[in-house]
């Protein structure tokens, strides 16, 4: 395994740092000028210059919107969520000491579209709380649900586990017996559909509200770089150098819910993203958090970026969903991964 | 803005001039049109159907089907229905009342054999087919009941595959007229079929006649169905299905070229193609936030993009209902209105 080596010496993680941010802004220009609608590197420009300073250049108020209002809004939101998918993965894999933990592994999803289902079929909330209101709420009830679980059980990681699976089967179970006995012919064939992200829909709003989770869950995370790295050798290690456990590990598994659920509520769920992203972050710079983090972070963006680029210009005319994308990809490593496990088992 | 709200009194004057056929027709079969001589057998959906007398007890399986039954004159006979995706349409409310209905989805197969059927008819392959969820045809030929799929469900059309089918070849009505003269053989009602089929084609050719003069414009047209998301990609009709059958009848040129029934497209895409003319899809349905009309609307107005578009720009916005985006005796309507509306917007000189 080949190592970045990030010494102590800060021109080296400046120096780092400066590369990520330039993969990052090369991800972006690349999403902002590449579309089903040709529109020259000059033109793209000026409506980025417009959109973002108000310079007032003469550009076409489609290519204007397309470029602004769509591209840019829909890239800088792939990069949040690819971002928080990946560091959430990361946390999880630590703190339950599983590499094939990821971000849906305490019941996020299934929540998510048992919340869904209840506005779209059921009607409850109606317009108030919205579709990605539902799921946000359906997300958390399935995390407390899972979190009680998982205490009753005792809280031990493989504990957490088990109550994930549990949960998720029954957020599954309540969101099909809603289907199969409340929604019309139509409703049931789409409903699951709705799940698959999907960053069509995005608007600079969302970015509002998932930008401050994301950087703040980042954070938080970074914070517990050192405590992540001691939960490598167990909960009782790391209690003897000195950690409080549980609240380490509650505020964590918090932390990476939230930005779980923020995400499912706003684009749906994207597979295999917190499940690879970690392990190839791993692979760049070691398995200390403190780098490992911030990787995740930037690859995690950066592949979403691009894993949404592909998803709209794969098929002419028509959108891939990004999960098909992700799991072209995803697939494959995760066959890895499994194969390592395997091996280590 | 053209709102379409004339398909009930279309579909009233539709029963009456049926009603007149029925009356003119009584006793007096028509020249040249013989009576069914049963045993009758059909070729369906790849399947040998053997129909030994004229139905008494029909299930009806899909709205579009119940429907054309009773413009038949043939409500007596059906027994129980299921699959309805909006109100019965106002001229067959009164017979349609006294039908017992089995679900407004999915019966199961127990409840249809239930009923005792001597015919089961179908809307679509995906309830009665190779993947039936109802069941496979074998499992009706188990208990001897015959089953009748709908001609446009499954001619040029493969589903195989999920999802609403992929049409290999464009819609056209000839496949709901081949259904229609097929019940009339079924039923020895050849002569309502008939006079059925040839108001319904009338009405077709008036339709395209009032707007022959846009084939020369190259006028280009999209039909959206829903979206997921209100703001997100949109659901719009693909290359071969009913809604592209009604742009070509028109002479419109359809933006989107694929074959899947309704793609999944972004708006960045519809921008690009800049439709002279949008059609949105009104229904009852509820699934996604833009199934409601003023959803649509409301996003066509207010989205950077989408309100920049010529079509909304200029008003060229025609709602039609969702029955006109499926096949049945609705497509018409659907014509009618997207032509009156052509029309309205002087796009036809």
């Amino acid at each position: 395994m080949s190592h970045l080596v990030v010494g102590p010496n800060w021109p080296a993680r400046i120096a780092v740092a400066g590369l990520a941010a330039i993969a990052l802004v090369l991800a972006v220009a690349l999403a902002v000028s590449v579309g089903e609608m040709p529109i020259p590197l000059s033109v793209a420009l000026k409506a980025l210059g417009n959109g973002l300073f108000d310079l007032g250049f003469p550009v076409g108020a489609i290519q204007q919107g397309v470029i602004f209002e769509y591209r840019l809004s829909r890239a800088l939101m792939a990069a949040l969520c690819g971002g928080a998918l990946a560091l959430s993965g990361a946390i999880l894999q630590a703190l339950l000491r599983n590499p094939l933990a990821e971000p849906y592994i305490l019941g996020v999803s299934a929540g998510a579209s048992t919340g869904a289902v209840c506005v779209m079929i059921l009607g409850l909330g109606g317009a108030t709380l919205g579709v990605s209101g539902g799921a946000f709420l359906g997300s958390v009830a399935a995390l407390g649900l899972v979190g009680l679980l998982a205490a009753g059980a005792g809280g031990a990681s493989d504990r957490v586990i088990l109550a994930g699976v549990a949960g998720s089967q029954l957020f599954n179970a309540a969101t099909a017996t809603i289907v199969t006995t409340l929604a019309s012919a139509e409703q049931a064939r789409g409903v699951m559909f709705w799940l698959l992200g999907n960053f069509g829909g995005v608007r600079w709003p969302d970015l509002w509200v998932a930008a401050p989770v994301a950087l703040a869950g980042f954070v938080i995370c970074m914070v517990h770089a050192k405590a992540l790295d001691a939960f490598a050798f167990g909960a009782d290690a790391a209690a003897s150098l000195g950690i409080a456990v549980t609240r380490v590990r509650l505020v964590l598994l918090a932390t990476t819910a939230l930005l779980t659920a923020t995400m499912v509520a706003i684009v749906g769920t994207v597979g295999f993203v917190g499940l690879v992203i970690p392990h190839a972050a791993r692979f760049l710079v070691g398995p200390g958090h403190a780098r490992l983090l911030p990787a995740c972070l930037v690859i995690g963006a950066v592949f979403m970026i691009l894993a949404d680029v592909l998803s709209r210009i794969l098929v002419p005319q028509q959108i891939l969903p990004i999960g098909v994308v992700t799991a072209l990809v995803g697939a494959p490593a995760f066959a890895i991964i499994l194969h390592r496990a395997r091996r280590k088992a | 803005m053209f709102r379409t709200n004339s398909s009930n009194l279309r579909r009233s004057l539709r029963a009456g001039l049926l009603a007149l056929g029925l009356l003119a027709g009584l006793g007096l079969p028509e020249a040249g049109m013989a009576g069914t001589t049963y045993p009758l057998t059909l070729e369906n959906c790849g399947a040998k159907v053997v129909i030994n007398h004229a139905p008494q007890r029909v299930v009806s399986i899909g709205q579009a089907q119940t429907e054309i039954l009773y413009a038949l004159g043939l409500g007596d006979r059906v027994v129980a229905s299921a699959l309805w995706f909006s109100p019965v349409a106002k001229p067959y409310e009164a017979v349609n009342a006294k039908v017992k209905r089995l679900a407004d989805n999915d019966p199961s197969f127990e409840a249809v054999v239930g009923q005792e059927p001597d015919l089961v008819v179908a809307m679509y392959e995906w309830h009665i087919g190779p993947n039936g969820i109802i069941g496979k045809r074998s499992r009706f030929d188990a208990v001897k009941v015959p089953v009748y799929v709908s001609p446009t469900d499954c001619v040029g059309k493969d589903n195989s595959g999920a999802g609403d089918g992929v049409r290999t070849q464009m819609y056209t009505t000839e496949l709901l007229y081949r259904n229609i003269r097929e019940f009339g053989a079924i039923f020895d009602v050849s002569d309502r079929a008939e006079t059925l089929i040839a108001e319904l084609k009338a009405r077709e050719a008036a339709a395209v006649r009032a707007v022959a003069g846009l084939k020369a414009k190259n006028l280009s047209m999209a039909v959206w169905f829903s979206s997921k998301d209100i703001k997100g990609d949109a659901f719009l009709a693909g290359k071969n299905g009913v809604p592209a059958y009604l742009m070509a009848e028109i002479g419109a040129r359809n933006i989107i070229t694929t074959e899947e029934e309704w793609p999944l497209v972004g708006w960045e895409t519809i921008a690009a193609s800049n439709p002279d003319v949008l059609v949105l899809v009104k229904m009852d349905r509820r699934r996604f936030p833009a199934d409601a009309i003023e959803a649509k609307l409301n996003f066509l107005k207010t989205d950077p993009v989408a309100s920049q578009l010529a079509a909304v720009k200029n008003n060229r916005i025609v709602i039609v209902d969702v029955g006109a985006t499926r096949p049945g005796m609705d497509t018409v309507d659907g014509l009618e209105a997207i032509a009156t509306a052509v029309q309205g917007f002087g796009l036809s000189h």
